[in-house]
């Protein structure tokens, strides 16, 4: 039955992360309806993700989506502060950690919540958001056009 | 584009804090790295969504290669929920082109605020 949930679990999580909407933030919260200690849960989240990554990245560099300017400024403090992150996990009670991602999935809720009703609000007004770059919603996606399909 | 030194130390710290958070938490780090290519490296939607991607993976890595050293993987689980999520990930993307609108992203943010609140308990 566990197995079953596993993967079920893993498949409803994988159709939001394949739609590019963060499926992360699904499978904990889905997985800790088992009985899986907290650390347990974050690496299968880490692990599963990184076959889909891959191949997602591949997809997107064949369509010229990815920018390789300015990121190293990204990926070398949160390689760093990945280890570190890592680490105080390893020391952290499982309680605590699951209290923090609970917080944490809370306030991403409200946050994209708030982006999708003003992105909504803004476009009922006939103002266009939609190909402004400085927004920082991150639900905020530009819809496909029939041009680049 | 060209970053001023002060776009710079933003990336520089809230990269960092996104690191920690995916580090920390197990993931999580995309959301913000996909606001900060937006806001400071003024990237449009489609293109922060796919290199967040890129800066993601690295950090990933490091962060599941900790998990792995201080014995905090479980295999057997581990294995079944990728193929979940592997499988699930095929089917989302090929949903995502018949998908529009901002009603599913209020759905997903209901979830994630329901997820959280479940948690608590």
């Amino acid at each position: 039955m566990t197995t079953f949930l596993l993967i079920l679990f893993g498949f409803l999580a994988g159709i939001v992360g394949g739609m590019g909407m963060g499926g992360g933030t699904v499978l904990v919260p889905l997985l800790s309806f088992l009985d899986i200690p907290q650390k347990t849960i974050q690496a299968i989240n880490l692990v599963s993700f990184l076959p889909m990554c891959c191949v997602a990245l591949v997809f997107h560099a064949k369509n010229k989506l990815v920018q390789t300017k300015h990121v190293l400024w990204l990926i070398a403090p949160a390689v760093v502060f990945a280890v570190v992150g890592a680490l105080v996990a390893d020391a952290a009670d499982n309680k605590v950690l699951r209290l923090c991602f609970a917080c944490f999935l809370i306030a991403v809720g409200v946050w994209q919540l708030f982006v999708a009703i003003k992105f909504i609000v803004n476009k009922k007004r006939g103002q266009v958001a939609d190909s402004n770059p400085a927004d920082t919603g991150v639900l905020v996606q530009d819809e496909p056009t029939d041009s680049e399909q | 584009m060209n970053l001023t030194a002060k776009s710079k130390w933003i990336l520089l710290g809230f990269s960092a804090l996104a690191g920690f958070i995916n580090g920390f938490l197990g993931g999580g780090g995309g959301v913000l790295i996909v606001a900060l290519l937006l806001a400071v490296v003024k990237l449009h939607q489609k293109h922060a969504q796919a290199t967040a991607l890129l800066v993601v993976l690295p950090l990933t890595i490091v962060s599941a290669i900790v998990y792995l050293v201080k014995g905090n993987v479980d295999w057997i689980p581990t294995l079944w929920a990728t193929l979940g999520v592997v499988v699930g990930g095929v089917v989302g993307a090929l949903l995502l082109s018949k998908l529009k609108g901002n009603v599913a992203k209020i759905i997903f943010a209901a979830v994630l605020i329901a997820g959280g609140i479940k948690m608590f308990f």
